[in-house]
This record gives structure tokens, C-alpha cells and sequence, in this order.
């Protein structure tokens, strides 16, 4: 078993400050927010993605019985205090035939295959986690949050040979052309969720000063097409379709009245120990749902061929390398460790959830998270069978081990996702039907 | 599914890759003769086409069909063709070659076939519109209003990068997360760079890295002090700020190092502001703070409330530092027990270490101050009713107070945008601006209409994007000369990643920039300036790949004297070596082969070069035959490294694909790792084991190129360490080049580059030249670059002649007009 290791939130927030800190600071950080509005009846169901790159010891991994009532494994075992609403899922396959780092986090929430090239003109597939944004992203402030752990600005050698950089760098795509980046530091996730810092006046001053910038710099974007080449125009096009998009989730904000104040600290930018980052982000993603400011959240863990290492469990060797374990048992032991040292991190979160009331039950009762990696063993890349557990009210009755048929497509589980959520007809990838789960 | 055709693919590429004896000669070194197609065409028919037919296909590769009489008309494959001909990579082992004055007269033939076409029929390529990446966006804001940004990965996030670098256009995509974040970073620049007497308490704070030591003197802290950070940070108004600190604590929550009494300083500019006394018998005392105020303090958190105070500063950049007074020169850790690594997170005793400084403010804000960003913004004053000063009689009379404050802000607004939008600012651009104004100064003051309009400048696509006109009077699909406006920006965002300067507008405005003398004067002025920073910390940051050694963590039980000091020296060191080949406009291959480098006492420790001593870097000689150049650098060796040993393959890697111009295929799948030498085994060095991994002959044919070229530098370990035995056994550094030559230890390597210059001159310059352009190269832009590295090795490799090549060269020149959408989609080839 690994040493967890002490997580210190004042290294992480700005917290302590109100002894000697005057109180407009104290205003400033603290945003006046809604907690969520009862609406008993019809409570929102937030989905979740959350990605680990580099698979899992599957053998570790997989429960032996099928069915329910399933006995946990090693690495799900963090999970089991919230066995009653979680499912695996076995048997789910990655589709293509090339087995890299970018086509395994591509394919994840896309069940699409990557086209292969390193230019402009990548290709994947929408994501789920974006089509159901589409659907009930609309009501909120944020259709979808994204967030990662890793910045490889400028990293050399970080993404799959002959594939581009954005199919490594998000796992969100709003059209099978647009990556949606993710953020990494917290500090940012914050401002962006809870404006900058300044009072409640001070941020609608800064909301309405942003709207009319985006209203008057369309007319920039006008002046720079007049002039330009076909494939230009469309790259410019592109911008005043974002620009448009902003100006709604101001208008929503804008809307929303605040009743109700939540206290959250503001996080001081990219904790350095992993955990810490990840509790963070863990955080704002739970807050944001409490909050109705975002029903849909994606957060990609750690990146593929991450060479990250884990001194605090014991791990200096990096990420990547022990994926590649080459068989050996030690080798294996470490990656299960680490394996399961993600999972205790998610469980974290689900605990959080679990402890946050929502409507007439919990967040966690109205959610749907998926956890689980586009890799089964990655010592060779391997594409199936990949590992996945759903948690949440929305699976259903829980404590199941649903064992789909052979190699059934990734894109089928999201294909049922989309229809739980109103979204039928959809197809994801190479999806050829459906993933019975509830 | 089906993954054996990947396989097969796979193993036919590695196989057609394979063995290489023969080596093409040097070009430069004797021009031959271009003689008639029809015996080159039998001589691809006898060579080339035996593997490489279209029943085969080898490496998906037919030249069955392709007329010699006509090179252009392939000019892809032919390029291909080139590159592994001018490496002496084909035919391969075991097939016969031709007579090498053939050999060479083929490829020289081709060459020369490609160079007259793309004369005659210029494909300058079409870079997209492009988005300024954040370290572009940071120097842009920099330049127009002398303002540090700060940390930028805290204003936009992460750029992708492609073909290496991250300024290329088809990367920089938009969305509507990055759109916003530029527009919030448009408000919170303008408000620092005006002054905004509004802006809200805001906090920042600086994280160290855990595994940075605190012993040593840091360079640019007060003498007599040891660790602790320096950092920039620009105050938004004269007001009082709080600066705090917090210390390194173990697992256990305890404070590190406060069993005596140590003495924390906190400097604004050097001067000292609070001095505090920690550690000792004052653990736990922390003063007048106590249980009314924090019942619950513990022992830490206590010792970190005294690491506090209000301050006064004036507004504009300072360095803020926090530093331990040294107790006594006796004291060091790093002597006494040199193998206690600052990672260590169980171990409470040693040195304390500062783990955050954090700057809160502002408060009580007596005014916007003097700022270099208030005095490049103000470039006039009102001489009316500004910051609330009563306007004279007469003004009032004339009506005139408010249009002296329009004509005021209209030459402020001009000028800013003007340079924003690197041309001058249309009648139409100033209007919208002048709307903001407006609206700013009937909420405020005058200075809060500069500061709307000023926002509104920094969110305008305009600024954010770089885009080039396509003239409506030049045919479809032909090539067009920029205009100069678009190129002084070419020139700026290269050589300088930012926005073109007031000398660089003039002379676009007087039509005089393409003139080649004043071009040639530019480029010089522009590489003597301190901007040209950029092309190190983004060019060789990323050719180099210096950026990825922040992710190097070496395992720190077997190199426990590796710190972040360390790290940073290397990167450091290899910095100022570049930029001294780069500013004194060295050879080239100076990189390769220098006498002297730059060191500090940490760094000068490590390479065990006596008599430095101090934090300050220095230029030393290498007197280390081995050490010189490049590949004597810890950066480039630790970088290339597993945490726990070096790794032969990854640098033999890095040096294909970086210096040679060759990246190899990545690895088919399936493929096992290296086994480390088990437990109570005999010790197996690295040759050994990877010599057992090659008798799989998957990885065999790749491997036999990659590994013999890192073994010349197995005498380096992990860290950049010289060595002469790994695990017991004596280091063999014998490799082997890409064309069979026999290579003995660094220096060997080394010679081999040094004797065959087109090739690495050439790989630099596509470096060079991708990073340039923001877009991947393709083979219409070859005949450029072997154009570039002609005319440079008449003026013997000098970087300025590389750059000078470049900025003269068609791609950089002009642009191509496009014809269709499908067919404007470049499918770019990475070579």
C-alpha cells in the first residue's frame, strides 16, 4: 500500500488571510454565489468524464464475477464505500488499429479514431461530454468545464509521432475539428467561474465592460475577412463563432441572481504536489456543480505518456516508463499502486459529492461520472478490454459488474450516455449500438 | 482488429531504413558534374527501383514511374529521395551502390533539377492566420506598454504546439475558453498599465520548487543572505501591499529547520522592508498573534503568521525578495552533509526553506504613481479638466475642454493602436476606439476612457491575430510579395517573438524595408537587440528541447546531489551559450565544438571546473576536450535521460531528429521495455542489455541507428556526470554514424557532424526556418533551404548569414494566393 501524504490546504489557498487582510480582500475572495436551488422535482444530472492515461493492471482491475454484488478489486477498492451507486463496465473496445498515446485519450469520450496527421487538419469525432453540453450546458453560465493537470506548453516530444499535439492535450472536443483546451492552474478555473477579484458590483462592472469589447471587436474580425484568402475567412470565422458563444454565457450570468453565499477559498495558482492539484481542481469542479454554473465537467488527470513521478507514494520512476512494464512483477506492482492511487484521488471526489446535499438527495445522486482510460494494458498500448467504472445516481442501481459482448465500441457506451440524457439518434465514432448500463 | 498490417508497414519501413555503409561526400567540398537524364534514370532503375517498384512498394515508396526527365513533377517523392541520399542512408546494407561520383552526381542532379523549378515556379506556402501564442502576447504587451505581464500561464492557456514548436498557426486554434481569456487579460492589463484607482485587492503568490536547495547565496539577493526567491512583480498603484512567506513543512506538518534561530529578510528592490525572527525559543511564541485571534494555530502555522507585513511601495515593476541571513560561513549544509536532498519530506532538521512569497494588495492606494507603462501610455497630457483639475476660464469660454481631451486621447489612442495592429490604425479602427473613450470618461476620468479604449485595443483580433491580405489583383495559385507592413511583423514575431518597433513601422510606412541593404541592417539591429532573447528562449528552448528539462526529476537516491539549482544552471549555461554563438555570430558549428562555456559554482561543481566561485555566471574555457560544445551540456544530457540512467536510445534520438534532420519512425507497438538488471544478479551495463533487447529484429533496424550515435556519449551519466565505468564494467563509447562510420566517444561524434556541415547547417536552418514561417515545412520549401546553407557557408556558418538567409529567402519573402478551400488545406510533410 502506498504512504498517502498529508494534504495541506494552506499551501494551496489563500486561506488565513482575514486577521490582518482588510475586508474588502476578504469581499474580493470570497464570490457571492447561488447554492443550488431546491428544485426537488427535477433535479439536474451532472455528467462527468474523468480520464487516467496509461490504463490499468487489469487483472487488478476487473471483478471476477459478473453481476452484482461484485467483490472489489485492489485498485477499485477506494471505491467501494460508494459501491450502491457505481457500475463497472467491462469488454468496452478503443476503436483503430493504430495503438498510440494520442488515439487512446482521443478516443475516450469520442469513440472516434484520430485522423493521422500533425497539421490543421486533425480530425476526431464530437465528444460526449460536449453533446450533452449542447442539450443542457444551455441553462448555465458554462455549457462545460475542462480541466487537466499537465502543461506541455512547449514540451518537445510530448505528443504520438505523426499525430497532432490536441489529440493528447484534451480530451474534449466540441465538433470533430474543435479541441476544447483544458486549464490547468486552479487560480484560473476559480476567476473564470467566480470573475476577478473586485466586489459583486465590481464584477458585474467587468462582465458588462467584456460584453461590449465582444460586441465591438466583431466589427475588427469584419475588416480583417474583407481582405483574405478562403481558407483564412473560415480560420476567422471560427473566431466570431467563439466570440458569440461568450457573449451568451455573459447574458446568462448576467441573469442569475445571487441569494445565497457559499464560502470558498481562491486556490493560489498550480499547487506542485499532485494530489493537492488534483483535490483542487476536484474542488472547483464539485463547487461548479453545486452551484448550477456547469452540469458538465471533464477533467483529464494526468496526460498519455505523462512522464510524471510519484515520490509521494513511492514512485520516482516516471508514469510512462512504468506502463511499459515488460511484464515484470515489480514493475506491475508499482503501476498497480499508481493505479490505485488515482482512483483513491477520484474517490475523493465522490465522497465530496456524497457529503454535498442537492435538491432532495446528494450531489453524487444526481450525477453520472465516468472513470476510466482509452488504454487497457499499456505496456502495449493495448485498446480493449479498457477499464471504466460509472458512478453516480445516474447509473441506476449499483454494485453491478455489467460485462458487455466482446469488443463492443467504446462509442456504443456513449450512444446509451447520450439517450439518458435527451440526446437520441447520436452516433459516436464507430459506435454500432448500444451499452445496456441501467 | 487489424493490426498486423500496421505491423508489416512497420517492419518493411525498418528494413528498407536499415544498414548504411557508403557515405555520400560532402557537397561542399566538390561540385559534380549534372550529367544527362537518361543515365540517372537507369541508375534509379538499377538501384532504386529494384525495392522500390509498384509490386513492392517498400516503405510505401515506388519510384517505378517517375520520369528523371522530369524531377519536377514529383518533386515530393524526389525530396524524399534527397534527404536520405545526402545522409547516405540508401540503398541500403548489402545492396549494391553505385560508384560514388554517380552517387553524388544523382543527388546533385535532383537538387539542382528542383532548385531551377522552384526559381521558375515559386511555392512560397501560405502560413494561416495566426494567433499570438503567450509568450508572444506577453512580449507584444511588453513592447507597446513597457509592462511586464508577470507569469502568462496565469493569463492564457497552454498554446499546442507542431513540428516542434508552439508559434506554428494551424496549431493555434481558437475557442471560445481562449477567446474569453484573452478579452479578461485585455481588462486586467489595461487597468495594470494605466493605473485603474479601482482595481480590487488581488493576490499573487510564487511557489518554489520543492527540490530547490536554499543554502547557497542566490544570484541577485542581498550579500549575506542564502536562498529564499527574487521575484519581479509590477505594483498597480502607490499603495500598501502585504508580502508574505510560508516555509517548507515535512509530511508531518513541521516546519523544516527551525531548531535554531534563524532570521528571515523581506526586500523590495533590494532594500530591506521586515526583518523576522523565527525558529529557536520563539517556535510556538508567535507574539501578539495568539489564541484570541487563532485558537487553533499550530506550531507551523504559527512560525508562518510572523512571516508577514505591510508595506508601502511605489507603484511600477520591483523585485520583491525574501531571503535567510546568513548565520555564519560555517554554516552549510551542502558541506557538512552533501547528500541531504531538499526533497526529503520526512526530515525536519537542516535548512529551512521558503516555500511561497505571496504579495496582497493593494490597499490604501494614494495614486496611480509614476509607472514606465503610464509614461509610454500618457504620450499626452490634457491641459484641461484630466484627473479632475479645474479647467482654466478660458477653456470654458472656448468650449474647449473637451475637445482638447478627445484631440488628447485621439493621439494616445493613434499611437497605441498603431503599433498594436503593427500598420496604422484606419479612420474606422480609431472610431471604435474613441467610442470606448467616450464611454470610460463619462464613468470616470479621462484616464478611465484611455483605460476602456486601451482594453478594447488589447482584445481586438487585430492585436491578438496576425493575418496577411491576399491582394485581389494577383492570379489564383500565384506566388506575391508581402506587403512590407506584413513584413516588418515577420521579421518581429521571428527574431523577436512580439510586435514590430517605431523603426520597423517607419520604414514599412516609407516602402524601404524589402531594400536588401536596409533589410540586412534590420535583421542586424534586430539580432543585436536585447528582444532577440526570444530566439533562445523560444527557438533553442524548443530545437534544443531545454523547455523539457523542468520535467526531468532524476531518481534522488542515485543522483541525491540533483536540485532544482542544478536544473536551472543547466538550462542556464546552455542559454547564455547560445546566445553567445547567436550575439557574437559564431559558426554554427560552434554549438558543436566551442572552447568555453558558462558556469556558476553550483554548475562549475558539478562539471568539476575549479576556481568559480559565487552564484553569478561566468564564461570559463573548457579545457575538457570532452566537454566542449553542446553536448557537453547537462542539459541536453540530463534531458535525454531515464530518471535512473541515461538512455542511448533517446539521445541518439535527439540527435537524429535535431541535429541531423532524420526523426526515426516511432515504434510499433508491442514492443517491451528494457529489463533492468534484476535484483542480485550480476550487474549488466546499459551496451549489454540493449545489445540483448536488439536481437529482436523489429527493433533492431530502428535501434541500429538511434543507439550507436547516444553511445558516444555513454562517458556522460544521467545528470551530465563524467563517468569512465557504469556498474563495475568500463564505458565503451563506441558508435557508429549513420552512414557506418565508425564513431569513438563524444569527441568522435562530434568530428562526424563537423565534417559532413550540410547536414546539420541544414537541419538548423529547417528548425530555423519552420519556427520562422509558424507553419510545417514541405518539400516546395527545400530548394530554400539548401539555398539558405549555400550562401551561409560562403560566409563560413555565421548564424547572422542563416537568418539573413532565411528573412531574404521566397517562403519568407512572399506568400501564394489561394486558389480553392480543399486545395488551400497545405497537407504539410514532416520531414
Amino acid at each position: 500500500m502506498f504512504i498517502s501524504k498529508q494534504s495541506l490546504p494552506r499551501r494551496t489557498f489563500l486561506r488565513g488571510m482575514g486577521a490582518t487582510v482588510a475586508l474588502p480582500l476578504l469581499e474580493a475572495m470570497v464570490p457571492a454565489m447561488t447554492a443550488t436551488a431546491k428544485t426537488a422535482a427535477n433535479p439536474h444530472m451532472r455528467f462527468g468524464g474523468v480520464y487516467i492515461p496509461h490504463g490499468a493492471i487489469m487483472d487488478q482491475y476487473r471483478p471476477a464475477a459478473e453481476g452484482a454484488g461484485f467483490e472489489f478489486t485492489p485498485i477499485l477498492k477506494p471505491l467501494e464505500p460508494f459501491k450502491d451507486s457505481l457500475i463497472v463496465v467491462s469488454n468496452l473496445d478503443r476503436p483503430g488499429d493504430d495503438d498510440s498515446h494520442a488515439t487512446a485519450s482521443s478516443a475516450w469520450l469520442s469513440g472516434a479514431i484520430a485522423k493521422k496527421t500533425e497539421g490543421q487538419d486533425f480530425h476526431l469525432g464530437t465528444t460526449i461530454d460536449q453533446v450533452i453540453a449542447k442539450k443542457i450546458g444551455q441553462d448555465t453560465p458554462f455549457p462545460s468545464l475542462e480541466v487537466a493537470t499537465e502543461d506541455f506548453a512547449g514540451y518537445v516530444g510530448g505528443c504520438s509521432p505523426a499525430y497532432a499535439c490536441a489529440y493528447m492535450n484534451t480530451i474534449s472536443w466540441a465538433s470533430p475539428t474543435s479541441p476544447v483546451p483544458m486549464e490547468i492552474n486552479p487560480r484560473v478555473v476559480f476567476e473564470r467561474l467566480f470573475g476577478r477579484p473586485g466586489t459583486g458590483a465590481q464584477r458585474a462592472a467587468h462582465l458588462r465592460q467584456d460584453a461590449s469589447v465582444l460586441d465591438s471587436i466583431k466589427a475588427d474580425l469584419d475588416d480583417l475577412e474583407r481582405n483574405v484568402g478562403a481558407n483564412d475567412r473560415v480560420r476567422l470565422g471560427e473566431y466570431l463563432d467563439n466570440i458569440r458563444e461568450i457573449e451568451r454565457r455573459i447574458q446568462r450570468t448576467e441573469t442569475r441572481n445571487t441569494t445565497q453565499v457559499t464560502e470558498l477559498d481562491a486556490p493560489i495558482g498550480v499547487p506542485q504536489n499532485y494530489g493537492e492539484h488534483c483535490g483542487v481542481l476536484f474542488d472547483l469542479l464539485a463547487v461548479a456543480y453545486q452551484a448550477d454554473l456547469t452540469r458538465v465537467a471533464t477533467f483529464m488527470m494526468a496526460r498519455e505518456a505523462s512522464m510524471k513521478t510519484y515520490p509521494d507514494i513511492g514512485i520516482t520512476t516516471p508514469h510512462h516508463t512504468i506502463s511499459h512494464h515488460g511484464g515484470k512483477p515489480d514493475v506491475i506492482k508499482s503501476h498497480a499502486t499508481l493505479n490505485t492511487y488515482h482512483v483513491s484521488l477520484f474517490a475523493k471526489f465522490v465522497e465530496k459529492l456524497r457529503n454535498t446535499p442537492d435538491g432532495d438527495g446528494s450531489l453524487l445522486d444526481h450525477s453520472l461520472l465516468f472513470y476510466g482510460s482509452g488504454m487497457s494494458n499499456a505496456n502495449v498500448h493495448g485498446p480493449y478490454p479498457l477499464p471504466l467504472v460509472a458512478v453516480g445516481g445516474g447509473v441506476g442501481k449499483g454494485h453491478r459488474h455489467i460485462v458487455a459482448r466482446e469488443h463492443t465500441p467504446l462509442g456504443n457506451l456513449w450512444v446509451t450516455v447520450a439517450e439518458m440524457y435527451g440526446c437520441d439518434g447520436q452516433s459516436f465514432g464507430e459506435s454500432t449500438g448500444r451499452v445496456q448500463i441501467t | 482488429m487489424k493490426r498486423t498490417v500496421f505491423l508489416v508497414a512497420t517492419v518493411l519501413w525498418v528494413v528498407s531504413f536499415g544498414f548504411t555503409v557508403l557515405r555520400a561526400k560532402n557537397p561542399q567540398t566538390g561540385t559534380p558534374t549534372v550529367s544527362s537524364d537518361p543515365q540517372y534514370a537507369a541508375v534509379v532503375k538499377q538501384y532504386c527501383v529494384t525495392c522500390h517498384n509498384d509490386r513492392l512498394k517498400t516503405a510505401d515508396l515506388s519510384l517505378e514511374k517517375l520520369d528523371v526527365a522530369d524531377v519536377a513533377a514529383a518533386g515530393e517523392t524526389w525530396e524524399k529521395v534527397i534527404r536520405k541520399l545526402r545522409r547516405g542512408a540508401m540503398p541500403p546494407a548489402g545492396a549494391r551502390r553505385p560508384a560514388q561520383t554517380t552517387y553524388e552526381g544523382l543527388t546533385a542532379f535532383l537538387e539542382t533539377a528542383l532548385d531551377r523549378a522552384a526559381v521558375s515556379h515559386p511555392n512560397p506556402g501560405r502560413p494561416l492566420p495566426h494567433r499570438l501564442n503567450r509568450a508572444e502576447y506577453a512580449n507584444a504587451v511588453r513592447d507597446l506598454l513597457t509592462l511586464d505581464v508577470g507569469d502568462v500561464a496565469a493569463l492564457l492557456p497552454a498554446d499546442d504546439s507542431a513540428y516542434g514548436f508552439d508559434n506554428i498557426a494551424e496549431a493555434l486554434g481558437a475557442s471560445s475558453v481562449l477567446l474569453e481569456r484573452y478579452v479578461t487579460a485585455a481588462g486586467r492589463i489595461s487597468a495594470l498599465a494605466v493605473g485603474d484607482p479601482d482595481v480590487a485587492p488581488g493576490s499573487e503568490t510564487f511557489v518554489l520548487r520543492q527540490d530547490y536547495s536554499q543554502d547557497q547565496h542566490v544570484e541577485g539577493q542581498p550579500f549575506g543572505t542564502v536562498g529564499g526567491v527574487l521575484a519581479q512583480y509590477t505594483f498597480p498603484l502607490d499603495a500598501e501591499y502585504e508580502l508574505s512567506a510560508s516555509l517548507m513543512r515535512t509530511n508531518v506538518d513541521a516546519t523544516r529547520g527551525v531548531e535554531d534561530p534563524r532570521q528571515v529578510e523581506f526586500t523590495v528592490d533590494g532594500e530591506r522592508v521586515f526583518l523576522a525572527a523565527i525558529g529557536g525559543s520563539t517556535v510556538g511564541l508567535p507574539g501578539q498573534d495568539t489564541e484570541a485571534n487563532r485558537p487553533k494555530l499550530s506550531r507551523s502555522d504559527a512560525i508562518d503568521a510572523q512571516l508577514r507585513v505591510r508595506v508601502k511601495v511605489k507603484a511600477g515593476p520591483r523585485a520583491v525578495g525574501v531571503d535567510f541571513l546568513q548565520r555564519s560561513l560555517g554554516e552549510n549544509t551542502r558541506k557538512l552533509q552533501p547528500f541531504r536532498s531538499s526533497l526529503d519530506s520526512y526530515d525536519a532538521s537542516g535548512m529551512p526553506h521558503i516555500r511561497t512569497l505571496s504579495i496582497t494588495g493593494p490597499f490604501n492606494a494614494t495614486g496611480p504613481g509614476d509607472t514606465p507603462s503610464r509614461r509610454r501610455i500618457f504620450v499626452c497630457r490634457p491641459t484641461s479638466a484630466g484627473a479632475g483639475q479645474t479647467p482654466t476660464g478660458q477653456q470654458r469660454a472656448a468650449g474647449s475642454a473637451v475637445k482638447t481631451e478627445e484631440a488628447c486621447a485621439t493621439e494616445i489612442l493613434s499611437t497605441l493602436a498603431r503599433r498594436a495592429y503593427r500598420q496604422p490604425a484606419t479612420e474606422a479602427d480609431l472610431q471604435r476606439l474613441l467610442e470606448f473613450y467616450r464611454a470610460g470618461r463619462r464613468d470616470g476620468t479621462f484616464e478611465t476612457g484611455i483605460q476602456r479604449a486601451l482594453q478594447r485595443i488589447l482584445a481586438s483580433p487585430k492585436f491578438v491575430i496576425r493575418v496577411e491580405r491576399e491582394p485581389p489583383d494577383v492570379a489564383p495559385g500565384a506566388a506575391y510579395a508581402v506587403s512590407d507592413y506584413e513584413l516588418a511583423s515577420r521579421l518581429s514575431f521571428f527574431l523577436w517573438s512580439s510586435i514590430p518597433d517605431e523603426e520597423l513601422l517607419n520604414l514599412a510606412a516609407q516602402g524601404r524595408l524589402k531594400t536588401p541593404a536596409v533589410l540586412d541592417r534590420q535583421v542586424r539591429r534586430m539580432l543585436a537587440d536585447d528582444r532577440a532573447e526570444a530566439l533562445i528562449t523560444n527557438f533553442a528552448g524548443q530545437w534544443l528541447q531545454l523547455r523539457n528539462l523542468r520535467n526531468s526529476v532524476p531518481n534522488e537516491d542515485l543522483f541525491p546531489a540533483f536540485d532544482d539549482n542544478l536544473r536551472q544552471a543547466f538550462q542556464h549555461e546552455t542559454e547564455l551559450f547560445f546566445g553567445s554563438i547567436m550575439r557574437e555570430d559564431h559558426n554554427v558549428l560552434d554549438l558543436l565544438t566551442a572552447n568555453y562555456t558558462f558556469v556558476n559554482e553550483r554548475l562549475a561543481k558539478h562539471y568539476k571546473i575549479p576556481n568559480v566561485y559565487g552564484s553569478r555566471f561566468r564564461r570559463v574555457m573548457v579545457t575538457d576536450e570532452a566537454r566542449r560544445g553542446l553536448f557537453g551540456q547537462g542539459s541536453i544530457l540530463t534531458s535525454t535521460s531515464n530518471a535512473n540512467r541515461t538512455s542511448p536510445t533517446v539521445r541518439g534520438k535527439w540527435i537524429l531528429a535535431n541535429l541531423i534532420g532524420m526523426p526515426p519512425s516511432p515504434p510499433p507497438p508491442n514492443v517491451p521495455p528494457l529489463k533492468e538488471s534484476a535484483e542480485g544478479s550480476t550487474p549488466v551495463n546499459i551496451r549489454a542489455q540493449m545489445e540483448a533487447h536488439r536481437a529482436n529484429p523489429v527493433c533492431a533496424s530502428c535501434h541500429q541507428l538511434m543507439d550507436p550515435l547516444g553511445f558516444a556519449l555513454e562517458n556522460f551519466d544521467a545528470v551530465g556526470t563524467w563517468r569512465a565505468r557504469d556498474n563495475g564494467s568500463p564505458i565503451d563509447s563506441s558508435g557508429r554514424f549513420l552512414d557506418g562510420a565508425m564513431l569513438n566517444g563524444v569527441s568522435g561524434l562530434r568530428d562526424a557532424l563537423v565534417s559532413r556541415p550540410d547536414i546539420f547547417v541544414g537541419t538548423l536552418t529547417e528548425k530555423l526556418l519552420t519556427y520562422a514561417l509558424g507553419r510545417g515545412l514541405d518539400h516546395h520549401d527545400m530548394p530554400a533551404v539548401r539555398k539558405i546553407v549555400r550562401e551561409s557557408a560562403n560566409d563560413d556558418y555565421r548564424f547572422s548569414s542563416l537568418v539573413l538567409g532565411i528573412v531574404s529567402s521566397t517562403p519568407f519573402q512572399q506568400r501564394l494566393k489561394g486558389t480553392d478551400v480543399a486545395r488551400e488545406l497545405r497537407t504539410a510533410k514532416s520531414f
